[in-house]
């Protein structure tokens, strides 16, 4: 008897207080109806679900202990009867039970095959936790909720009266919290149950538990027994703890299909299957057919199965799971994260008993933690509030050091100065003046805990002046401005820096985020293509980049004498490297604008998507805050709408000649 | 693994040889020869005969023209996959430009003479090789037009 939470939500407006020693009555009051009554009993050292004659059956004094791999009885210090969690039964066993004849066959005079009936007598579930319901609700996803059902499954559910019982205890294996299915319970039920000291709180969640409740022995809670009930199953969500970070695990997962932990975990896995067995949503099966040794009748039957069993995914050419660490991932990603893409929901509900029952105590806790950790909140970043942005109005800053880094190009080392710089992005820009000379707009190049580089081409005279300025020269700033690299949409993906000549200038600082955050990126590669090798900058970085591990570094020059032994050809020639699925590719682009009209156009033909490549563009700057004019391209401000820009942003304006 | 097999797995792994069929891929390891290259050995000197294609199999070729008064200058890198010495498959051809290993390199070596003859009279060969060759030739443009525009002149 299937209830929806609205059914439930309006029957249970009503609470009733039941005694311990009125249990019975409920027990035999189901009973009365013509149902075989399910529920919890000790047996073999464990508490499983079977049948139940009288509330003597039921495990009144039991307390278990559970940690991975181990269970343990006791006795408790008092009569609760449902003062343990979840035993090694799931219900599914009842509803999808573990060997099932689905169809029969005969060879007499002919050939026929015949499906038998379901056989699903009344039945009531005694004490069905919070996860154990959720999990009886993604069974009926699975079983009932697609194109193909199962009606065997639908028979059995249908003919099942539930009594529910909210958890007033917790064992360390227990996660509900976690998964969202516990430990209260919001419908799903005929019959609620909520144990206290003197009883239980008892409501009804359909007219066929309203008509049960009516017949027993029981009267109005007091204002302190309702309020009992209420506080030991929030004491019960504050005992599990901080719930695990499962917002977005399932993507994850997928992103970690080649974790090493897959190999360390298949080694301690024993492969078992306690795991899928005593799971309550696991729902693989086999068919076994069984034949008499005359061949003329046979069954087929229909058998619990486990995705660790070695054949599970074999087939004439081969098995494609055929490793221990390819069936637990099959079986982590399925629970964890592909579930959700084929039934709406995760696969877990939180109840512990994969832990518990695992005889190499294998936690699924610790292996999502290790494979599949959450990254910390994205917190995007906003522009730093400029300092004297007004034209006319500096910042006053020190020259520490210049360093040469091509014949006409040096990086110039600015201390002393207003901590706005220091708080800029990557991509941003400063307006740098001299006196007697115009300021120029200068891409910050990196970003120090005190200092900002700002590497200039000796192109006018200001920049010429700049660079031949001496350490201790005092020049004034303003700034930072300007719009900044989007590192964080690159977060999960393939991060591609494209730079050309001097264009690596205003892309250093974004590689340095890259770098000191490669842990969030698929991957991180720089292409950097310069005229010779003798224009290339940042060569100490380059070669320092090159040999770490954070990011790949790929060089090339137009041209270049007998003594380079790298790659000689466009930058877009590098792309021929490109092994990765282009669709996860966010690139960073800056070069001269043909070089990287040619670059985007390379991106695009390898299937990056174009509202994931960023550029940034060069124009007439001289305010560097929209007031001057110069460095309008159609209906943008370089300066301020810019100059890092989207490139679905700019549209056709992207390379248009006379813009 | 035989030599062939060796070539052939390795052409699997190049744009230039990763979708020709089998047989046309074995028809070219056949064809050619596995030479090594030590570094800063001449393998084509611009100008001669263009009697040999290859395909790169592995390192690093540069193909350099002689500019007076500046000497060698590199234009191109051959990277794995790449070909060089397309000239062979014209009729009395020279080299476009010296090719030189810049480090140890192995690569698929077919005689001009003898790829001329596969190519005329091995159809489903040709079918396969020229758009391939070809490719390789508009990448080349491609790349030298660019490198024409000087991008980062000053």
């Amino acid at each position: 008897m299937i209830t929806s939470p609205a059914q439930s939500q309006a029957a249970a407006a009503r609470q009733w207080f039941l005694a311990h020693e009125n249990l019975g009555a409920l027990v035999e009051a189901i009973r009365g109806t013509g149902r075989r009554v399910i529920g919890p009993t000790v047996r073999e050292g464990a508490i499983v679900y079977d049948e139940i004659q009288t509330v003597a059956d039921l495990p009144a004094g039991w307390r278990d202990e559970q940690t991975a791999g181990r269970y343990r009885l006791e006795r408790g210090t008092d009569d609760q009867v449902f003062g343990y969690t979840v035993g090694p039964t799931p219900w599914k066993r009842f509803t999808f039970p573990p060997n099932l004849t689905i169809a029969t066959a005969h060879r007499t005079n002919t050939v026929g095959f015949e499906q038998p009936a379901p056989d699903a007598p009344p039945v009531a579930f005694l004490g069905v936790r919070a996860c154990e319901l959720a999990a009886l609700a993604i069974q009926d996803r699975v079983f009932l909720g697609g194109q193909f059902t199962d009606e065997d499954f639908r028979a059995r559910r249908a003919a099942a009266f539930i009594v529910a019982v909210q958890c007033t205890v917790c064992s360390s294996t227990c996660f509900c919290t976690s998964m969202g299915t516990g430990p209260e319970i919001h419908g799903g039920y005929d019959i609620l149950l909520t144990e206290i000291d003197e009883g239980f709180i008892i409501q009804a969640g359909s007219p066929g538990g309203a008509a049960i409740v009516a017949k027993l022995p029981t009267r109005r809670p007091s204002h302190a027994e309702a309020g009992a009930a209420v506080d030991s199953v929030e004491a019960v969500r504050t005992r599990m703890g901080e719930p695990l970070p499962m917002v977005g695990v399932g993507e994850r997962l997928k992103l970690q299909l080649d974790h090493p932990r897959w190999a360390q975990v298949a080694d301690r896995c024993v492969e078992c299957g306690n795991c899928t067995m005593a799971c309550p949503t696991c729902f693989c099966t086999s068919v076994v057919e069984k034949s008499d040794l005359d061949g003329k009748s046979s069954t087929t039957e229909r058998q619990w199965d486990s995705c660790f069993d070695v054949g599970f995914a074999k087939v004439a050419g081969g098995d494609f799971r055929a490793r221990p660490r390819d069936r637990y991932r099959q079986w982590l990603t399925h629970k964890f994260s592909t579930w959700w893409d084929q039934f709406g929901s995760s696969g877990c509900v939180g109840c512990g008993r994969c832990i518990t029952w695992c005889p190499v105590r294998i936690d699924v806790r610790e292996e999502l933690a290790a494979i599949a950790p959450p990254v910390a909140p994205v917190v995007l970043p906003v522009a730093v509030e400029p300092v004297a942005a007004s034209p006319g109005s500096y910042s006053m800053a020190r020259l520490a050091s210049v360093r040469p880094e091509t014949e006409d190009t040096s990086t110039l080392t600015l201390t002393d100065l207003d901590p706005a710089f220091l708080a800029g992005r990557p991509g941003q820009f400063v307006m740098i003046a001299l006196p007697a000379f115009p300021a120029v707009p200068i891409s910050i190049s990196r970003f120090g805990s005190n200092a900002i580089d700002l590497t200039i081409r000796a192109v006018g005279p200001t920049s010429t002046a700049l660079v031949n300025l001496h350490p201790g020269a005092k020049v004034g700033l303003r700034g930072p401005l300007g719009t900044f690299w989007p590192v964080q949409e690159a977060y999960g993906r393939h991060a591609v820096v494209v730079a050309g000549g001097v264009g690596l200038s205003p892309l250093h600082g974004l590689v340095d985020a890259l770098v000191a955050n490669h842990d969030r990126f698929e991957s991180v590669s720089l292409f950097y293509g310069s005229r010779t090798p003798e224009d290339q900058l940042f060569r100490d970085d380059l070669a320092a980049w090159s040999s770490g591990k954070a990011i790949d570094v790929a060089i090339t020059v137009d041209r270049a004498g007998p003594e380079w032994k790298g790659r000689v050809g466009v930058v877009t020639t590098l792309f021929d490297m490109i092994s990765w699925d282009c669709s996860k590719v966010t690139a960073f682009v800056v070069g001269p604008e043909r070089m990287m009209q040619a670059s985007v156009q390379g991106l695009i033909s390898k299937g990056v998507p174009a509202d994931r490549i960023h550029v940034s563009m060069e124009r007439h700057m001289e305010c560097g805050i929209g007031l001057c004019g110069h460095c309008q391209m159609a209906g943008r401000f370089v300066c301020k709408d810019g100059p890092v820009f989207r490139l679905n942003d700019l549209g056709d304006m992207f390379n248009r000649e006379g813009i | 693994m035989d030599e062939y097999a060796v070539v052939i797995a390795t052409l699997n792994h190049t744009w230039f040889g990763a979708e020709l069929s089998p047989e046309t891929q074995e028809r070219l390891a056949r064809l050619g020869e596995l030479q090594d290259f030590e570094a800063d050995e001449v393998i084509l000197q611009e100008g001669d005969d263009a009697r040999e294609m290859g395909i790169l199999l592995s390192g690093r070729l540069a193909l350099r023209t002689l500019v007076p008064g500046r000497g060698p200058v590199t234009i191109l890198s051959v990277e794995p996959g790449d070909i060089f010495g397309w000239s062979a498959v014209l009729a009395d051809t020279q080299a476009q430009s010296t090719v030189v290993a810049t480090e140890a390199s192995k690569a698929l070596v077919i005689e001009g003479t003898k790829l001329r003859a596969a190519l005329k009279e091995d159809h489903a060969l040709a079918a396969s090789l020229y758009p391939r060759v070809l490719k390789a030739v508009a990448r080349r443009l491609r790349s030298t037009r660019l490198q024409l525009l000087d991008l980062f002149a000053r």
